[in-house]
C-alpha cells in the first residue's frame, strides 16, 4: 500500500498543514481544534484583539495591526481589519511560509475576519499553498450592514482562495436542537469546520484503500474558487456505508436543487473503520459520481481509521467556476479512480498508480446554464436561485421562512 | 345605439392562463361566450421568463376561447402582476374658491390633475390611478360636488410597473394579431370578482395567493386604498419543503397537496407520512409536523408581509367584511385559520357568485372575470363620458353555457 512511488514531486510526510483562525469566530474554531487535539496540524490564531488572543489555548498566536487598533480589535470595521493585516505582512508571510495546505477559518461580517482573511489567503497562495477557507456567515436576523460586509468579504475570499465554503449560521442552526442556545449553535458551526479539516487531514495522512496524495489535491483545486460545495455524511452499524450516503444526502449544506449540485471539480473522501469493504467504497463512489455529475473532475479517496469502529464518514468538497469568470484553463483528464473492480481488491492502491494524462489547455466550451453550479452565497433559494430576489425588511423572501427564522425542522 | 360587442379578458398567471370572452348585452350586461384555459409555461413569480413558451400557451388559450365562442376578437384586457409592480400615494388639496363655498366639479378636476402630475422614473409605466375617498375638511365623502366646505383633499394610489415587463406581456398578445385594450392589476381584477359592492363598502382585504405571486387589495369605504403584488406564492411553499425536507420539487409539490396545512395540526413530531407512498427504493418517512411547520411559517409570513405593506391603512375595525382569500394556494387546508391568526379579523374563501354562476364561480376564473368587469366599465366610460355609475357591478350577470 504505497502510493509514493508515483508521486511526482511531493513526499507525503513533508506536507505541512496549517489551520489559521482569523478574528474572533475564526480563533474560536482553532481553540476548539487545539482542545480536541489534532496531531500533525499546526494551529495559529490571528486576531486584532490582544485580550481575546491571550485567552486562547493555541500556542502560536499573532496579533496584527497593533499600531492601528492598539490591540483592541477593529470594532467591526472590515477596512481596519484589512489595514491591520497589511501592516503586519511580514509576520503573516512568516506564518504561511512553507505551508502546503492552509485552512483558513473566519466569521464573516465582523472586522478582523472579513478584512484580514483575504489578505492572509493571498499571501499564502503567493507562497504556493493550497488555501481552503471555511467561513461562517451571519444569521439573517443580523442582516443589513453585517450581511453586506460578509458578502463583500466572501467575494474577496473567492478571489484569493482555492476553495471557499460558506457556512450560513441559519443553516447550521438546523443541525442543533430546537431549544439549543446560540452558543450551542455556534459550537455546531465550529464542529462542522473541524470535521471537514479532520477529514481532509486524514485523507492525506492515513494509508488508504484508495490513496489520495497532495499533488492530486493541488491539481483538483488548482484554480481560484468559484462556488464551493461541501458536505459531510456519517453512518454507523451494519449498513454504515448506505447510512452515510443517506446522511450525506440530507446534509443541509448540500441541499441545493439537483442541477446546481454538479461541480466542476469534486473531491470525495471516505473514512471508514476497519470493517469497510471494497464493495461499500464502490457503492459510495458510484452514488457520488451520479449525485454530483459524472462529468466533473472527480478525485476519490478512501482511508481506514481504526478508531472509527463500524462507522463510515463521507466528505465531499467540490468547486465550480462562477460562469462569469475566465474561459481558458487547464483541464486535466484522468482515468476514474472511482471504480475499483473487485478483482483488484488485492492491491487497490494500483488505482492511484494509473499514469496520469498530462494536462491539456483548451478553450473551455461555454457551459449550459443547467450545469452552472449555483450554490447560494448564504441561504439556499432552490428554484428561485436565479430569479430576482424579493427583498423585504432586509430579508430575501425567496429563501425559506423557517431557515431565516431559525426554526429547526425535524427530519 | 347598443351594438353587440365582444370583450376579452386574459389572465396570464404563473400556474394557468385563462381567457374569457364576453358578449356585451344592452351595454351593461355581459354573457360569457368563450372560455379557454391552459397550464402556464415560461412563467416564474408572475413574470415571463421564457417568451416563446409563454406566448405559445397564451395563444393556445385564446384560440380555444375564440373557437368556443365562434367569434374573432380584436382586443383583450390583460392582467398584470409580478414583483416589478410598485405603488405610491399621491395627494393634493385645493381650497374651495367658489362664492357660495360649495365644491364645484372644477375643484375636483384641479385637485386630481395636481395629484396625478407626479412624474415617474424612466422605464416605469402607470397602470392605475386609484382614487381614494375624497376628504372635505377631513371628512370622508363619496361625492363632494355641491357640498359646502373649505378644503378638498384628493388622494390616489398610483400603481406603476416596469415598462419592459409590461411590454413583454403586450407583445405576446400582439403576436396573435390582437391589441391590448387596457391593463388591469391582477389583484384588482380578482377583487372585482370575489367581493361585491357591499363588502367593499364595509371594508375588505382581498388576498389572491397564486402559484407565483400574492396580489392584495384593500378596500375601505368602497374604494381601493392600496393594492400591490408580492412575488411570493405557492411555489415558494413547495420550494421551502424541498429544501427543508431534502426532496425534489415534484415530491414536495405532491406532499404539499396531500398533507399540506397552513396551521400546525400534528403536534407530535414523531408522527410520519411516507414521501412517495409507493414502497419503492427512495421512499422515506417524513414527520408531518415538519411539513406543516414549514408551510405555516411561509404562509403566515406572506400574510404578515401584506399586513406590513398596508401599514397604517390596516385598521381592523374598519375592515368589517374581513379578509377574502382567492387563488390556487387558498385551497390549502387551514389557510383561513392562518389568515385569521395573522390579521386578527374573520377571513373566508371568496368565489365569484356575485358575478357568475355555474363553473365560473370557481376562484380560478376570478381574475379573468374581473378583467371583463373592468373591460365593460372602461367601455361604458368611453361611450358615456359622465356615466360613472358603479352600480353596473351589481347588475353584471354572466352566464356560461357549455
Amino acid at each position: 500500500m504505497e502510493a509514493q512511488e508515483f508521486d511526482e514531486e511531493e513526499s507525503r510526510s513533508a506536507i505541512r498543514i496549517k489551520v489559521v483562525g482569523v478574528g474572533g469566530a475564526g480563533s474560536n474554531i482553532v481553540d476548539r481544534l487545539a482542545l480536541s487535539g489534532s496531531e500533525g496540524v499546526e494551529l495559529v490564531a490571528v486576531n486584532t484583539d490582544q485580550q481575546a488572543l491571550a485567552g486562547s489555548p493555541v500556542i502560536h498566536k499573532l496579533c496584527i495591526g497593533k499600531s492601528i487598533t492598539g490591540g483592541l480589535g477593529t470594532g467591526g470595521d472590515a477596512e481596519a481589519g484589512c489595514e491591520a493585516a497589511m501592516q503586519d505582512l511580514e509576520a503573516i508571510d512568516e506564518v504561511v511560509a512553507g505551508v502546503d495546505l492552509l485552512f483558513l477559518t473566519a466569521g464573516l461580517g465582523g472586522g478582523t475576519g472579513t478584512g484580514a482573511a483575504p489578505v492572509i489567503a493571498e499571501r499564502a497562495m503567493r507562497q504556493g499553498a493550497v488555501v481552503f477557507a471555511f467561513v461562517a456567515l451571519p444569521f439573517s436576523i443580523e442582516r443589513s450592514a453585517r450581511a453586506n460586509t460578509a458578502q463583500e468579504g466572501l467575494r474577496q475570499l473567492r478571489d484569493t482562495c482555492n476553495a471557499v465554503v460558506p457556512l450560513p449560521n441559519d443553516l447550521l442552526i438546523q443541525e442543533s436542537d430546537a431549544d439549543a442556545s446560540l452558543l450551542d449553535a455556534f459550537s455546531k458551526a465550529d464542529a462542522w469546520i473541524e470535521k471537514a479539516i479532520k477529514s481532509i487531514w486524514l485523507m492525506l495522512n492515513k494509508t488508504g484503500l484508495i490513496n489520495l496524495d497532495f499533488a492530486q489535491l493541488r491539481q483538483t483545486f488548482s484554480k481560484k474558487a468559484g462556488k464551493t460545495l461541501f458536505g459531510i455524511g456519517r453512518g454507523e452499524g451494519e449498513n454504515a456505508a448506505a447510512a452515510a450516503v443517506a446522511d450525506l444526502k440530507l446534509c443541509p449544506l448540500l441541499h441545493t436543487p439537483e442541477f446546481s449540485k454538479l461541480a466542476d471539480q469534486l473531491l470525495v473522501n471516505i473514512i471508514g473503520g476497519p470493517g469497510i469493504g471494497i464493495a461499500d467504497t464502490r457503492m459510495i463512489m458510484e452514488t457520488m459520481a451520479e449525485e454530483f455529475g459524472a462529468e466533473s473532475d472527480l478525485v476519490m479517496g478512501a482511508v481506514i481509521d481504526e478508531t472509527l469502529g463500524d462507522s463510515v464518514e463521507i466528505c465531499v468538497l467540490g468547486t465550480s467556476e462562477v460562469s462569469s469568470i475566465a474561459v481558458s484553463r487547464v483541464v486535466k483528464k484522468r482515468p476514474l479512480v472511482a471504480k475499483p473492480k473487485p478483482e483488484e481488491s488485492g492491491d487497490v492502491s494500483e488505482a492511484t498508480g494509473v499514469p496520469k494524462a498530462r494536462p491539456v489547455t483548451h478553450q473551455r466550451p461555454k457551459k449550459v446554464e443547467q450545469h452552472e453550479f449555483a450554490f447560494s452565497d448564504d441561504e439556499p433559494k432552490g428554484e428561485f436561485e436565479n430569479s430576482i430576489a424579493v427583498m423585504f425588511e432586509g430579508q430575501d423572501l425567496d429563501s425559506p421562512t423557517y431557515l431565516r427564522r431559525g426554526v429547526k425542522i425535524v427530519l | 345605439m347598443y351594438k353587440t360587442k365582444v370583450i376579452a379578458g386574459v389572465d396570464i398567471g404563473t400556474s394557468k392562463v385563462t381567457a374569457l370572452l364576453g358578449e356585451v348585452v344592452e351595454g351593461r350586461k355581459l354573457n360569457v361566450i368563450g372560455l379557454g384555459q391552459s397550464s402556464s409555461r415560461g412563467m416564474l413569480k408572475g413574470e415571463i421568463v421564457d417568451f416563446h413558451q409563454a406566448s405559445d400557451c397564451v395563444h393556445a388559450t385564446l384560440l380555444t376561447a375564440e373557437n368556443q365562442a365562434g367569434v374573432k376578437i380584436d382586443g383583450v384586457y390583460l392582467s398584470q402582476t409580478g414583483g416589478h409592480i410598485e405603488g405610491f400615494a399621491s395627494e393634493a388639496s385645493v381650497n374651495v374658491t367658489s362664492d357660495d363655498g360649495r365644491v364645484r366639479q372644477e375643484d375636483i378636476e384641479q385637485a386630481s390633475a395636481l395629484a396625478q402630475g407626479r412624474e415617474l422614473p424612466e422605464n416605469r409605466t402607470t397602470i392605475h390611478h386609484l382614487r381614494r375617498p375624497y376628504r372635505l375638511d377631513g371628512r370622508m365623502i363619496e361625492s363632494p360636488v355641491g357640498l359646502e366646505g373649505d378644503r378638498l383633499d384628493i388622494s390616489y394610489w398610483t400603481i406603476h410597473g416596469d415598462s419592459r415587463k409590461i411590454s413583454d406581456a403586450i407583445h405576446i398578445i400582439n403576436g396573435f394579431n390582437l391589441h391590448v385594450d387596457d391593463i388591469v392589476l391582477a389583484g384588482l381584477a380578482t377583487s372585482a370578482a370575489v367581493a361585491d359592492r357591499d363588502q367593499k363598502a364595509h371594508g375588505a382585504l382581498i388576498i389572491d395567493i397564486g402559484r407565483g405571486t400574492t396580489d392584495y387589495a384593500l378596500f375601505l369605504e368602497g374604494r381601493c386604498m392600496k393594492a400591490g403584488c408580492l412575488p411570493i406564492g405557492g411555489d415558494h411553499i413547495s420550494n421551502d419543503l424541498s429544501i427543508g425536507l431534502r426532496m425534489r420539487l415534484k415530491q414536495a409539490e405532491s406532499l404539499k397537496l396531500r398533507y399540506g396545512s397552513a396551521v400546525v395540526e400534528h403536534k407530535d413530531r414523531t408522527e410520519k407520512v411516507w414521501l412517495n407512498n409507493d414502497f419503492e427504493i427512495g421512499d422515506r418517512p417524513i414527520p408531518i409536523w415538519s411539513i406543516e411547520k414549514i408551510i405555516e411559517m411561509r404562509v403566515s409570513e406572506i400574510f404578515e408581509v401584506v399586513r406590513k405593506k398596508l401599514g397604517v391603512l390596516y385598521m381592523p375595525e374598519k375592515i368589517a367584511s374581513g379578509v377574502i382569500l382567492a387563488g390556487g394556494t387558498s385551497e390549502l387546508r387551514n389557510i383561513v385559520k392562518c389568515a385569521e391568526n395573522v390579521f386578527g379579523i374573520p377571513a373566508h374563501l371568496g368565489d365569484n357568485s356575485s358575478m357568475a354562476s355555474g363553473e365560473l364561480k370557481e376562484s380560478q376564473y376570478s381574475a379573468a372575470l374581473g378583467l371583463l368587469h373592468f373591460g365593460l366599465q372602461y367601455q361604458n366610460e368611453q361611450s358615456y363620458a359622465k356615466h360613472r355609475q358603479s352600480g353596473i357591478f351589481n347588475r353584471l350577470k354572466t352566464l356560461f353555457k357549455v
